[in-house]
C-alpha cells in the first residue's frame, strides 16, 4: 500500500506540474504577442545566451561533422561509395544532429543559467518584489529570455550546420582525398528547402521548450542556494529528455508533411 | 482600510493560518507579533495579494483582494507598499534604479522628475547620493533603507513591513524603527508591521496583534499583552516588556 500511495503521489505531482507548465506556456505566449516588449532586454539576452554560446556550438558541430565523416567514410568505403560522404554528412547535420546537439548543449548551458538566475531571484523574494511593485514577472523576466532563445537558437543551429559540414570537408579532404569543391557540391546538391526548414523548425520548438522548462523551474525554486541548485539540475535533465522526446515526434511529423 | 476575515491558509498538509481576523483602521499602525514560523509573513502576503487564502476574505482599501483581476491587482499594489524582510532589492539594478522602478513602470516617465524624486527619497532615508551604488555594496541596514525608499516612491496609502529590523544590530534596528515612525507621521499611511522585535513594537506604539497557532491570540495594547496569561504574556515579558514599565 505504501508503494501504491507513493506512486499515486508521484503521478499526481507530475500531472499537476504538467498543468502548471501548460498554464505558464499560455501566459508566456499571451504576453509575447502583446505589447509592451522590452526590446533592449531581448537584445541583451540574445548577447548573453546566443553570442556567448557560439564557441560552444561551433566546437561541438565541428567535431561532430568530423567524427560523422570518419565513421561514414569507413562504412561507405566497404561499398565503394565514398563519394556520398558529402550527402550523408549534410543530411545528418541539417535534418538531425545540428538542431538536436546544439539544443542539447546550448540548451543545457542557457537553461541552467536561466533557472539559476530566476531561481535566485525567487528565493531572495525579488520576484515577489516585482509583483508587489505592480510589475509582471512573466513579462519582465520570461518573455525577453524566450524571444532571445527563439531568435538565437535557430541562428546557432545555422552556424552549427555550416561548421559541421566544414568539419566533414576536412576529413573528406584529408582521409579520402576528395576535393573541397566536389565535397561541397555533393553536400548541397540534394538538400532541399524542406530539409533546412525541418531542422530550423525543430530548433524553434526546442527553444520554446528550453525557455519554458528553465523559467518554470526558476520561478518554482524554493529554499536557499540548495533549492536553486536542485532546480538547475532538474532543468538540465528535463531539457535533455524533452529535446530528445520532442525530436522523435517532430521527425515523425516532418516526414509525414 | 485593511480587513482580514476568517483567513485560512495551508501549504501542502501543513496549516499555517487557521481563521485569522483583523481590522486595521485608516492611518493606524498595528504591529503583528509572533514567534518564528507563526505565519506572520504569510498573513502579510495575503494583504497585497502575493498569496491567496484557501478560505476567508481579505479586503484592502475597499477591494476584495482575492476577487481582483490582474489589472486591478496591479493598481491596488501601487497603493499598497510591501517592504520585504531581506529588502529584496533587484541585484541587477543600482540603488537609484531600484528606487525608480515603480516610477518608471507607470505612465508619463519624465526622467528628470523621476531622478529628482529618487534623490528626495534617498535623502529621506539618509542615503543621499547613493544612486550609483549596487545592492551588493550595501550593508543590511542600508538595504532596508533603500527598500523603504523604494516602497515610498508611489506615496502608498498602506505600507506593509515584513520584519524590518531582522538581522540588524540594535543601533541600526533602532534607527530603522525611528525611520518607520517618522514615515508614518509624515505620510499618514496605514502601517502593518510584522516583527518579533519588541523594541520596534514599543517604539511604534499603537495596537499589537499576537499570532499564535494560526490565530490571533491577543489584539490590544502592549502593556495589556505583558499582563496577559499564556503565550502572549510569556512572549512579551521574555522580550523585556513588563506590565507597568
Amino acid at each position: 500500500m505504501l508503494i501504491l500511495d507513493r506512486l499515486y503521489d508521484l503521478t499526481w505531482r507530475r500531472v499537476r506540474e504538467l498543468g502548471a507548465v501548460a498554464i505558464l506556456a499560455r501566459a508566456v505566449v499571451a504576453r509575447m504577442v502583446t505589447p509592451p516588449l522590452a526590446f533592449g532586454e531581448v537584445v541583451r539576452q540574445i548577447e548573453v545566451m546566443g553570442l556567448r554560446s557560439t564557441n560552444l556550438a561551433a566546437v561541438i558541430a565541428l567535431f561532430t561533422g568530423m567524427v560523422l565523416a570518419l565513421q561514414t567514410a569507413h562504412t561507405l568505403a566497404l561499398f565503394g561509395a565514398k563519394l556520398f560522404i558529402g550527402e550523408v554528412v549534410a543530411f545528418s547535420l541539417v535534418r538531425e544532429l545540428g538542431p538536436v546537439l546544439t539544443s542539447l548543449m546550448v540548451g543545457g548551458r542557457v537553461g541552467a543559467g536561466i533557472t539559476a538566475e530566476l531561481g535566485s531571484m525567487t528565493v531572495s523574494e525579488q520576484v515577489d518584489a516585482l509583483r508587489s511593485l505592480g510589475a509582471d514577472p512573466i513579462r519582465k523576466l520570461v518573455v525577453p529570455r524566450m524571444w532571445a532563445l527563439l531568435i538565437g537558437l535557430p541562428l546557432l543551429v545555422v552556424l552549427a550546420n555550416a561548421t559541421g559540414i566544414f568539419g566533414g570537408m576536412l576529413i573528406a579532404s584529408w582521409e579520402l582525398d576528395l576535393s573541397p569543391g566536389l565535397y561541397f557540391s555533393r553536400a548541397t546538391r540534394l538538400l532541399t528547402y524542406g530539409d533546412y526548414f525541418s531542422g530550423l523548425a525543430k530548433s524553434v520548438f526546442f527553444a520554446f521548450a528550453i525557455g519554458l522548462i528553465a523559467s518554470y523551474n526558476g520561478l518554482q525554486a524554493r529554499g536557499g542556494a540548495d533549492g536553486v541548485g536542485t532546480a538547475t539540475t532538474n532543468t538540465v535533465v528535463a531539457i535533455a529528455i524533452t529535446v530528445l522526446t520532442l525530436d522523435f515526434f517532430l521527425t515523425k511529423l516532418f516526414l509525414v508533411l | 482600510m485593511v480587513s482580514v476575515r476568517d483567513v485560512h491558509k495551508s501549504f501542502g498538509r501543513k496549516p499555517v493560518l487557521r481563521g485569522v481576523d483583523l481590522e486595521v483602521r485608516r492611518g493606524e499602525t498595528i504591529v503583528v507579533l509572533g514567534g518564528s514560523g507563526s505565519g506572520k509573513s504569510v498573513l502579510l502576503k495575503h494583504v497585497n495579494g502575493l498569496l491567496q487564502p484557501d478560505r476567508g476574505e481579505v479586503e484592502v482599501l475597499g477591494c476584495a483582494v482575492s476577487r481582483l483581476g490582474d489589472i486591478d491587482l496591479v493598481e491596488l499594489r501601487r497603493r499598497v507598499s510591501y517592504i520585504f524582510q531581506s529588502g529584496a532589492l533587484f541585484d541587477s539594478l543600482t540603488v537609484g534604479e531600484n528606487v525608480a522602478f515603480s516610477l518608471m513602470e507607470g505612465d508619463g516617465r519624465d526622467r528628470a522628475a523621476v531622478a529628482a524624486r529618487v534623490g528626495e527619497l534617498l535623502a529621506r532615508v539618509g542615503l543621499a547620493g547613493s544612486e550609483g551604488l549596487w545592492p551588493a555594496d550595501l550593508s543590511g541596514g542600508m538595504r532596508k533603507r533603500v527598500a523603504i525608499a523604494r516602497g515610498l516612491a508611489l506615496r502608498p496609502e498602506v505600507i506593509l513591513y515584513d520584519e524590518p529590523t531582522a538581522g540588524l544590530d540594535p543601533l541600526t534596528g533602532l534607527a530603522i524603527s525611528r525611520l518607520i515612525h517618522e514615515v508614518r507621521d509624515e505620510t499618514g499611511a496605514t502601517s502593518v508591521v510584522v516583527t518579533h522585535d519588541l523594541t520596534l513594537a514599543r517604539e511604534l506604539g499603537g495596537r499589537i496583534a499576537f499570532l499564535d497557532a494560526g490565530r490571533f491570540a491577543f489584539v490590544g495594547d502592549l502593556q495589556d499583552a505583558a499582563a496577559s496569561p499564556g503565550a502572549v504574556g510569556e512572549f512579551v515579558r521574555a522580550g523585556g516588556v513588563h506590565a507597568g514599565t
